[in-house]
């Protein structure tokens, strides 16, 4: 008899957290939404946030979705330089994200912009806080990746488990996407 | 404690209009659901006494289901809901007619824990008992200054919520003369329990009278202790609160039926308790206990209860 | 012990097999089956704490103008206990019986995520330890969270509720939501996964098919109230504004994220209990459940329409009557699949033959009490009824219908099916007559009333009330109730205990069963089985007892 191979699981549950993490960020997102609907005064994404400078770091985490498909192609072809060369990129990029967002988040508080000063500073801080904190657990991921392809071992790593980190990463650029264009570009539509 | 509790604080004793169209959809409801608990009941108690496991019993045939049968009772079910649901859009007009294009005649502000009331138009202020003239049509203004609470009269019609920052209004009537007991209805802190609200429907001249009652001047105190009640009450920080809207205004505190929202009947020994500690009736209501002397009480008793 | 290669088809990955000795054995296990005896256990011990908190507020509502229990705890025991009964006692006991039986069920050796299955129970337990751990802070703010199981802004915020109390109680869900997430996705995975050769979805026992829909919502909703719980702790720890009226925030915002989650959580407390008495009740009926796709189906629609209802737990808050007419309608609709369910149900007993074990008296109580508690649903989804009847003791009484006279006695059915294959004994049936006849009454003395008092005018939370008339002797009679109930679950530990030292020994299959649990020894070996049946169709067992009419030879035959 022959038998239909079950879905791989590691790629099922990974899939399914991340479907639940999408929800969270959803709620996140039309909360932001909501508040910036209503009339207010004070800070907001229109008089605060520099648009070109949070482009660039973007683009870099863009990118980064870029490296690690190519990374992941470099391990389904047993490329172990390759998969080093692709992932250390990734996490490259993904840090320059963070560290634009430090200074982002810096400059903001320096003009007393915080998430105690109104709705824009609470949405905004929660919403892009917490997407800050889902790259930086991203980059573990991948500097634990990378940490045991450059040690030579990259058999020891599940090809499930490769692609599981892949596609979290995906997620998070994805979320991304949706968040600097209701955050950033919405304004400037409006 | 105890209390004028015998009036009337019925879903199903309605005494306005807006309460009678939710009675009788409640009515209806009802019987349509207590039909079907019936046959569920009768269908299910019939097949585990018919179908019991006994010596000689059958064996079972093993079936696997009907398609006839679930059409049915999925449409069957389907039909009575919009038969349902169209008595229930009539219902809601009727119980909760549009605010929008009146003004409002009152203002009830609900405070942790209890009901200040504004009448717009005469601007008496007063607390916790609502005065309504018999057969006429009030709006009412809702609004919070601190938690969520609910006004709801059971017998006068539906319960509104009280929200911060969303305010809310509803038309509030009375058929007959009487007095309506109701209560918060929304979890609105240690002391919900005793929000109780009362709305006493007075004919129409009656209620002329009451407003021109609490719009009055109350009499001056007389004797030496109303005097002295009086010197304290002023002088002992009572009005920061009391005439601040922080606490409830006690202009005509003599002329009401209860005490602390309906903790207490309003009589000068329950007054008198009341200030000697209020912890002892209403434990974590914002009321400080001043620690007054018993000589203190008896005189702010004896000031208050000449502020009819 | 020794590491051991399993093959293929039953997971593929070396293994370790755990020793089954000693305590800490258990501390470290991964075997779904420990876990699943773990998450049953920590559950009941969660149980019995919310029903002292109950039984301590009938008691100070047995009489009008009590002070056995001041305002401040008494808020707090209400709190608790529907935080505790609805995170750390139903989905866990659902949870425990799925981790427990799914595997088994669908012929695999373990779940998809032996270690996260761990994870998801230790994570859910030490949630529960620090939402209680709050009555031990002192000072007169401190204590157990006081401000509702749904913690409505603006009472929740720091302002109304300045002690520790309401942080324990979104740290100790956080927590808790972490364990439920994490079982969810494990459960869905499983399922989706790791099923044996021939259990395709369409053979899948509705117990299983249930939870893969329940695991489904957990996956959607869990994370919506995260996202709520987080903003509310950005809001007392950080001094965001998101639910603060006076600071631009909404309070209203609030009760939408919250019942976003909340009302699906509803569903995820009672679907794996439909699947429960859709095991229960064909096994004890003689005959394969009634309606297979009809039951399965319906379970597509509730979950998808839980997910559009929530906003009938806001009719009251104004937001507009076509606003409200659209939440009646769907809240309606969800009737139409419960109800398909409970005439399939009824449908598999006819021209059964009914065999009343303990088991089958909780399932059919189910049916009645479930009925009951939907019905007085229906009322509330007629916006005029609940603009009367919401926040009063008519919804109390509504929801411990569906969810004692529902869910619980689901469990309870549960336990009297599955005890036997868990412990290797079965309880005993005197024992669980009197168990069942006592909850049976306890249950109905309890809550049949406080429709009643709803009624009356009563409204919820609150510790005390006024000497109205009726008022007194009604609530006494629903003390009188909670404390049947207390016995009835006395009655139950006690044929538990017995039951585990002497009940008699159950063998593989005692109640000539049909799903693949029973194909193993009681309790299963820690593979789960030695040999796999052939699964060709919805009841192995059945097929392999009756090899000249297995169930697609008898459907063929029907045509």
């Amino acid at each position: 008899m022959i038998e239909k191979t079950m879905p791989d699981k590691t790629k099922v549950g990974v899939g399914l957290f991340l479907f639940s993490e999408a929800w969270f960020f959803l709620i996140l997102l039309i909360t932001y939404a909501f508040f910036r609907s209503r009339p207010a005064d004070g800070p907001s994404a229109a008089n605060s946030l520099n648009v070109m400078r949070t482009l660039v770091f973007s683009i870099c985490l863009f990118l980064s979705s870029a490296t690690i498909h190519l990374a992941a192609r470099s391990f389904r072809m047993g490329d172990r330089s390759g998969v080093s060369r692709w992932l250390a990129l990734t996490v490259a990029l993904g840090a320059i994200f963070l560290f634009g967002q430090t200074r982002e988040y810096l400059g903001l508080f320096a003009h007393s912009v915080t998430i105690s000063t109104n709705l824009f500073g609470s949405t905004f801080f929660t919403l892009t806080g917490f997407h800050g904190l889902h790259v930086l657990m991203g980059l573990v991921a991948l500097g634990a990746l990378l940490g045991i392809a450059m040690s030579g071992r990259l058999g020891a790593i599940k090809p499930s488990g490769f692609e599981s980190v892949a596609m979290y990463w995906h997620f998070v650029d994805a979320v991304w996407v949706v968040i600097f264009t209701v955050v950033y570009l919405w304004p400037l539509i409006a | 404690m105890p209390g004028p509790y015998t009036a009337n604080a019925f879903t199903l004793a309605p005494a306005s209009p807006q309460a009678a169209a939710i009675s009788n959809l409640f009515v209806g409801t009802l019987i349509f659901l207590s039909a079907i608990l019936i046959l569920v009941s009768f269908l299910v108690i019939y097949a585990v006494i018919r179908y019991r496991d006994r010596p000689g019993a059958p064996d079972p045939e093993q079936k696997f289901g009907s398609r006839k049968l679930e059409i049915t009772w999925t449409v069957v079910p389907i039909l009575s809901l919009v038969v349902l649901s169209g008595f229930m859009v009539r219902a809601m007009s009727a119980s909760d007619p549009p605010t929008a294009e009146a003004k409002p005649d009152l203002r009830i502000v609900a405070h942790q824990w209890w009901w200040e009331i504004i009448y717009l138009k005469s601007g008496v202020t007063t607390a916790n008992e609502i005065h309504i003239p018999v057969g006429k049509r009030l709006l009412v203004d809702f609004r919070s200054v601190d938690v969520i609470h609910d006004f709801w009269v059971p017998a006068l019609g539906r319960k509104i919520d009280i929200i911060p920052g969303h305010p809310n209004r509803l038309w509030i009537e009375a058929d007959n003369g009487g007095t309506y007991l109701g209560a918060c209805a929304e979890f609105c802190g240690n002391e919900h329990a005793w929000m109780r609200i009362m709305v006493i429907a007075d004919s129409p001249d009656d209620f002329a009278a009451w407003v021109k009652q609490q719009a009055g001047i109350p009499p001056k105190p007389v004797t030496a202790d109303e005097q002295l009640g009086e010197k304290i009450y002023r002088e002992n920080i009572c009005t920061n609160c009391h005439l601040r809207s922080v606490g409830p205004d006690l202009t005509h505190i003599a002329s009401r039926r209860t005490l602390a929202a309906g903790a207490l009947e309003n009589t000068p020994e329950n007054l008198a308790a009341w200030l000697h500690d209020p912890d002892d009736f209403k434990p974590g209501s914002n009321m400080p206990n001043f620690k007054l002397s018993p000589g203190d009480v008896r005189a702010l008793v004896a000031f208050l209860e000449t502020q009819k | 012990m020794k590491d051991a290669a399993v093959p293929e088809a039953l997971g593929g990955e070396s293994f370790e097999l755990e020793a089954s000795e000693g305590w800490l054995s258990w501390v470290s296990s991964v075997d779904h089956k420990q876990l699943g005896i773990m998450y049953l256990l920590g559950a009941f011990v969660f149980f019995l704490v919310a029903g002292v908190l109950a039984l301590l507020m009938r008691i100070q509502l047995a009489v009008p103008n009590n002070n056995f229990l001041s305002p401040q705890v008494y808020n707090q025991f209400f709190t608790m206990h529907g935080t505790t009964m609805i995170f750390l006692v139903v989905v866990p006991l659902l949870v425990g019986f799925a981790t427990y039986m799914v595997p088994l069920m669908i012929g695999a050796r373990d779940m998809a995520f032996p270690r996260l299955n761990a994870l998801s129970f230790w994570v859910q337990i030490f949630g529960g330890l620090m939402l209680y751990f709050s009555f031990a802070t002192s000072g007169v703010n401190g204590g157990a969270p006081a401000a509702g199981w749904f913690s409505y802004a603006p009472l929740s915020e720091t302002a109304y509720s300045y002690g520790p109390g309401v942080d324990y109680w979104i740290l100790g869900l956080l927590g808790i939501g972490v364990g439920t997430l994490t079982a969810g996705i494990n459960l869905m995975a499983t399922i989706i996964s790791m099923r044996a050769p021939g259990m395709s979805i369409r053979r899948l026992p509705l117990f299983v098919w249930m939870t893969l829909i329940t695991g489904f919502l957990i996956v959607v909703v869990m994370p919506i109230l995260n996202a709520g719980l987080v903003m509310l702790l950005a809001d007392r720890l950080l001094n965001a504004h998101f639910f603060r009226a006076d600071t631009g925030g909404s309070a209203v915002l609030w009760q939408h994220v919250f019942w976003a989650f909340g009302h699906p959580e509803v569903y995820i407390m009672v679907l794996p209990a439909f699947g429960i008495i859709s095991e229960v009740i064909p096994v004890f009926s003689g005959k394969p459940i009634y309606g297979y796709d009809f039951v399965a189906a319906s379970t597509l629609a509730i979950a998808f329409l839980s997910l559009t209802v929530w906003a009938h737990h806001m009719f009251a808050v104004g937001l507009g009557h076509p606003f409200d007419l659209f939440f009646a309608i769907c809240s309606m609709a969800i009737s139409v699949p419960t109800g398909i369910k409970i005439f399939n149900w009824t449908a598999t007993m006819y021209q059964g033959r009914v065999r009343f074990t303990t088991a089958m008296l909780f399932a059919v109580a189910f049916l009645l009490m479930f009925t009951i508690g939907g019905l007085s649903g229906v009322a509330f989804a007629v916006v005029p009824i609940d603009w009367q009847l919401t926040d009063s003791y008519f919804v109390v009484a509504h929801f411990h219908y569906v969810l004692f006279g529902g869910t619980a006695l689901a469990l309870f059915a549960g336990v009297y099916y599955w005890f036997p294959k868990i412990t290797g004994r079965m309880l005993d049936e005197r024992w669980g007559k009197v168990n069942f006849w006592l909850t049976f009454i306890g249950f109905n003395l309890t809550f049949m009333i406080q429709h009643v008092l709803g009624m009356l005018g009563m409204p919820r939370r609150v510790f005390t009330y006024p000497a109205l008339p009726g008022w007194e002797a009604m609530n006494m009679i629903s003390t009188i109730g909670a404390f049947v109930l207390a016995f009835a679950v006395l009655t139950l530990m006690i044929n538990i205990a017995i039951s585990l030292r002497s009940g008699k020994i159950a063998g593989d299959n005692p109640w000539d069963a049909w799903t693949l649990e029973w194909a193993t020894t009681s309790p299963p070996p820690p593979e789960n089985f030695t040999r796999v049946p052939p699964i060709r169709g919805r009841r192995p067992l059945w097929d392999l007892a009756h090899p000249d009419r297995t169930d697609e030879m008898i459907t063929k035959l029907a045509g």
